[in-house]
């Protein structure tokens, strides 16, 4: 039982989305620079991400495996337009300004990658429980970098001044994404070996060999 | 000086380095000389191959309709995922089994709709950027531009994964750090 808890948890704690797998990462480099992007992005991501997975499962196993992966983006596409449309309605802006992020969203590696590797792995209600603790792995990643990058770059959070006296501006621009995202890397590594998990390389070429 | 010029160019515009994308593959290439090769050959084809289909879509798709944009992307991505797997299936047997998981990865990459949203952007932004040449000629730079990206990361690979480096931050972690430094020295190119 326990193991099994372990393992439902492991995409927000353990096996975290962005700082174990390195999934998803081109957001949160890009875009992660301020909360409101963050917002958004959190949004889009987790909506697309959730409903396209849970359709997905419903795909016949019996198909050959680049069926299955294309069938996947499409279903993520087409989910990707009516969350647009909300989007430009509740974070006017915020669509141009994430730019081609927003779309690549929908063809992110927990749809493509980690649904056959892992998700439909699972029976249905472990997976749908797995699902949402890796969309909130990313989510608690995105939102928590967004904050402490708009804050050292820019000293606001969520567009509002705070009395900072010094800023890091690199640190909103893509090179601080790489930099600020390899030190939580580590940071989160440092903690979880702390926590007395082992090490382990997640994301291999092995996870996406096909059938 | 040709050579340089060009170099500094397609470090300049690099995806990787300057917009993180594909970014996670890139450190599967980097892992070996064979990955490297494969990983950047198939992902070439296709920013280069989808750049072409892009080029069709956006020049026969209605601007009312942009919003399908995604879809059509992901449709032609489909079905050269599709032609690249047959194709490589029907002419050997042998190499399609060592070279089928290089098509897995790179199929719907970062690297790959990427490039297509980037050059597309960049075409609505200039009219004179619609052509066939410029949308192919984009496709493959960008494909380039993964295999510089790649060797710069191969070159520092083993040191970064090395017992020297703290436990916590080997492999991984030290390469985003890389990374970024490499990304810094991009920018001031720019």
């Amino acid at each position: 039982m326990s193991n099994s808890r372990s393992s439902v948890f492991d995409g927000l704690l353990r096996e975290n989305t962005v700082l174990s797998s390195l999934l998803v990462i081109s957001p949160v480099i890009m875009c992660g620079d301020t909360l409101r992007n963050a917002e958004a992005l959190v949004y889009a991501f987790s909506v697309i991400t959730f409903f396209s997975v849970m359709i997905a499962s419903f795909v016949p196993k019996k198909l050959p495996y680049a069926v299955k992966i294309i069938i996947y983006a499409v279903i993520s596409s087409l989910i990707y337009i009516p969350v647009r449309i909300v989007t430009q309605e509740y974070f006017p802006g915020i669509v141009a300004r994430i730019g081609i992020y927003f779309p690549l969203l929908a063809v992110n590696s927990l749809i493509v990658v980690q649904t056959e590797t892992k998700f439909f792995r699972m029976k249905k209600l472990k997976m749908t429980f797995s699902l949402i603790f890796s969309i909130l792995g990313f989510d608690a990643v995105m939102l928590l970098t967004a904050v402490i990058r708009e804050l050292l770059a820019y000293g606001t959070i969520n567009s509002k001044v705070v009395d900072m006296h010094t800023l890091i501006s690199g640190l909103g621009m893509p090179f601080g994404g790489f930099i600020f995202l390899g030190l939580m890397c580590g940071l989160y590594r440092k903690i979880r070996s702390m926590a007395g998990y082992e090490d382990n390389k997640v994301r291999s070429e092995e996870n996406v060999s096909g059938n | 000086m040709f050579l340089v010029t060009e170099l500094i160019a397609l470090l300049a515009a690099n995806l990787i380095l300057t917009q993180a994308l594909g970014t996670s593959t890139l450190f599967i290439a980097a892992g070996s000389r064979k990955n490297l090769v494969g990983t950047a050959v198939v992902i070439t084809i296709f920013t280069t191959a989808g750049s072409l289909a892009a080029y069709i879509i956006q020049r026969e798709l209605p601007e009312k309709y942009s919003y399908l944009t995604l879809l059509f992307y992901t449709l032609s991505v489909g079905i050269l995922y599709v032609i690249l797997l047959s194709a490589l299936y029907f002419i050997s047997r042998k190499g399609f089994e060592k070279t089928r998981k290089y098509i897995h990865l790179s199929a719907y990459n970062c690297a790959v709709m990427g490039t297509l949203f980037t050059i597309t952007e960049k075409a609505q932004n200039d009219a004179s950027f619609m052509t066939l040449k410029s949308f192919f000629l984009a496709g493959l730079s960008s494909g380039a531009g993964f295999i510089i990206a790649a060797l710069i990361l191969t070159a520092a690979y083993r040191k970064l994964n090395s017992a020297k480096v703290p436990a916590s931050f080997r492999g991984f972690p030290a390469m985003l750090v890389y990374l970024g430094i490499i990304s810094m020295a991009v920018y001031a190119l720019r």
